[in-house]
């Protein structure tokens, strides 16, 4: 199939989409059974995207490798536990990263906590460009979508997701109540979803 | 009440980003998403957004953690499979229990991110693969859904490492490569299941070509017709294949198939 646009050839044709979720899908089910060169397959699609958030929550490289290791090992070792009804094997993953990430932050947080207390959520956001692997068009995408929204969505979203705060901290450190993080996160999340999901 | 229940279903977006501090306000999210079907839709909705935002931070791991990773995947076991109907369990943590929404995943952001990366990240000749691995999906998927399936890896005397999953119930088996040596323009890697050599009419039958490798790896391709005995092999043959090896194999590996 020759494609006539090389910049975005995957654009104009809907079915790769799927494809791709099934292939990832279908992926982690061989890991599921022990295959270590889907696991391979799978880690070069997924290390980046997991890598790249879990280093933007705790900026220290190393640390990052580190928990991004965990994350593909957390990954190998509950292949089995992935249920494709409850959603795709990106998701799952890519879950068990942020998700990894925020607690290594929030336990370090709670450690340095005494004394440091107001430091870690004054430090604001920095919308630092981490080194991407393939600048274009999933990252375009996303952000034409973040672009829709309100600064104030957009900033609540960052400074929960790409920092790692809690809402209590994102209220803390934008001066607004928790009710409204709350909706600035919901609302901004339905935005996205919407964006995301027509186009 | 009204009041607190809405109060707590506005919390499925910053539940669905990890922004909930642990406790008391957590625990009853997570209850009242066992019942809230809305809540439990609208965060699953929202873990795909986050995944997007994640492969739009994506950045390239050094190689090294690489090797980590897999030198480590190789001492470390894997849970088995949950047994039904307490599978939704394992899920609470990331994902809310789904018992009354059997529908598979919804085309997502995710889905049109991922392929688009899966895209980028292989070239041209990747999409011959990704074409290969569609058109074997299901047969693919057919022999995971097997019970009792197993796995078994063998080295390529030339260089490289085979792993097949197979249904012994079925006699179906998945092949997939890794670090096979490349080959000369007009040559391809060839599968053959090689039977007991008593039993002419199951021999040595063709088990299809290996598809191009991408990075190293192919992509899993399936067979079937597996008997008792069977060994899996590998030769190396004209592109288009053959009806019986003309090269000696640079794999023998034996399938634990019984009679």
């Amino acid at each position: 199939m020759d494609q006539t646009d090389p910049d975005a050839p995957w654009l104009a044709s809907a079915p790769p989409r799927q494809e791709g979720e099934r292939d990832l899908n279908l992926l982690l089910r061989l890991v599921a059974v022990g295959d270590e060169h889907a696991f391979e397959l799978l880690y070069r699609q997924l290390a980046p995207p997991a890598y790249g958030v879990i280093r933007r929550v705790l900026r220290d490289p190393a640390q990052s490798e580190e928990v991004t290791q965990e994350v593909l090992l957390e990954v190998w070792r509950t292949a089995s536990r992935f249920d494709p009804a409850m959603g795709s094997a990106a998701t799952w993953a890519l879950s068990i990263a942020h998700r990894r990430a925020v607690d290594r932050v929030r336990a370090e947080v709670a450690a340095a906590g005494r004394e440091q207390k107001m430091a870690w959520p004054d430090s604001g956001p920095k919308d630092e460009v981490a080194d991407v692997v393939e600048a274009s068009l999933d990252r375009e995408r996303v952000q034409r979508c973040v672009g829709q929204l309100t600064e104030v969505q957009r900033q609540s979203i960052t400074l929960a997701y790409y920092s790692g705060y809690t809402y209590r901290q994102v209220s803390a450190a934008v001066g607004v109540t928790l009710a409204a993080v709350k909706s600035r996160i919901r609302d901004g999340l339905l935005r996205m979803r919407d964006c995301l999901g027509v186009s | 009440m009204l009041w607190s229940r809405r109060s707590l279903h506005a919390l499925a977006g910053v539940y669905a980003l990890d922004a909930l501090d642990e406790g008391a306000e957590q625990r009853r999210f997570i209850r009242h998403l066992r019942r809230c079907k809305a809540c439990a839709d609208e965060v699953r909705g929202f873990r795909n957004v986050a995944a997007a935002l994640a492969f739009a931070t994506a950045a390239e791991p050094p190689p090294a953690l690489r090797n980590r990773v897999m030198a480590a995947v190789g001492h470390t076991r894997q849970l088995p499979p949950l047994t039904a109907p307490r599978r939704w369990r394992a899920w609470t943590l990331w994902s809310p229990p789904n018992v009354w929404l059997p529908r598979l995943a919804m085309v997502t952001a995710v889905a049109a991110i991922a392929a688009v990366v899966v895209l980028s990240i292989a070239l041209s000749d990747a999409r011959q693969q990704l074409a290969s691995a569609r058109a074997h999906s299901q047969a693919i998927a057919a022999v995971l859904a097997e019970p009792g399936i197993l796995t078994v890896t063998g080295p390529v005397t030339t260089g490289g490492t085979t792993t097949v999953v197979l249904s012994a119930d079925k006699r179906e088996l998945v092949i997939s490569t890794s670090g096979l040596a490349a080959l000369p323009a007009g040559k391809a890697y060839q599968l053959w299941l090689i039977g007991p050599s008593s039993t002419q009419q199951t021999a040595v039958r063709s088990a299809g070509l290996l598809p191009p490798a991408v990075g190293g790896f192919t992509y899993p391709v399936t067979a079937s017709g597996l008997v008792a005995g069977d060994k899996l092999g590998l030769t190396v043959e004209p592109a288009g294949g053959t009806n019986q090896p003309t090269t000696t194999p640079i794999l023998l590996l034996n399938l634990p198939v019984k009679a």
